[in-house]
């Protein structure tokens, strides 16, 4: 099933499906590239920022960026 | 006197590691045109004085905001400057990113590994060996806030030197 980074919940691990080109730059330094196993770790309220999982390691990206970031989800 | 930017991901330790390598003589200054501020100050090396920039943190070289901007814009313009490439030994593969970079752009690199007691602790294994042999440049691994890896990163200063991305490109195809 395929859902927005920013509509996974908390605990929910999936893997990148897609990105949108001009964000591809952008987010490869911060090791979010197609392929890779993300988890959302927190959904900050008031439409702050997300913190995923990548590697082992924690991120955090704005909302507006995770919308933009297409996630392939078991079930 | 010859300059040496301190560059890597935000929060990985390069102030503190500018801290360590410059001891107490530190000057802040005001970077023209932007509100964001760096940090500089002087080490005795071997041979030879360095000066020593802090640089903003920064994930990739095409910067997003403005502060990574004034990353990227202090990297031009210090054409003849050595860096050292600090990286969280517990996120290596995005350090990395930025290290590839920086080599690619031709400038001479020393990667610094550091917050290794954190990697330790959560059990990743690097090789830095076959780091070094890979990447062609010196690989060290440090705890900044204790100190352990300075020596060896200033030994390994005079090391470093430009590397074509082609040859490491084809070692990286060896492995596989």
């Amino acid at each position: 099933m395929e859902k927005k980074l920013s509509e996974m919940n908390y605990e929910e691990e999936g893997r990148v499906g897609s990105i949108e080109q001009d964000l591809k730059n952008k987010v490869a330094g911060m090791g979010i590239r197609v392929g890779k196993n993300l988890k959302m770790i927190t959904k900050h309220p008031l439409k702050g920022p997300i913190v995923v999982e990548v590697d082992g390691a924690h991120t955090s990206l704005a909302l507006s960026i995770a919308d933009r970031i297409i996630m392939e989800v078991k079930r | 006197m010859k300059k040496i930017l301190l560059m890597g991901n935000p929060n990985v330790g390069k102030s503190v590691f500018f801290n360590r390598l410059t001891g107490a003589n530190v000057i802040e200054s005001n970077y023209p045109g932007t509100t964001f501020d760096y940090t500089k100050g002087y080490m005795k090396g071997i041979s030879e004085d360095f000066e020593i920039i802090d640089v903003p943190g920064t994930f990739s070289l095409e910067p997003k905001d403005k502060a990574e901007e004034v990353a990227v814009k202090m990297l031009e313009e210090e054409k003849r400057a050595l860096v050292i490439c600090v990286i969280d030994a517990s996120k290596v593969e995005r350090g990395l990113y930025l290290a590839l970079e920086i080599i690619e752009r031709g400038y001479p690199v020393v990667l610094a590994l550091n917050m290794w007691d954190v990697a330790e602790d959560k059990n990743m294994q690097i090789d830095i060996e076959k780091l070094k042999s890979i990447l062609n440049i010196p690989v060290v691994s440090t705890i900044a806030i204790s100190g352990k890896g300075f020596k060896e990163v200033v030994l390994s200063l005079k090391k470093a030197a430009s590397v074509g991305v082609n040859e490491i490109t084809e070692k990286v195809g060896e492995i596989k």
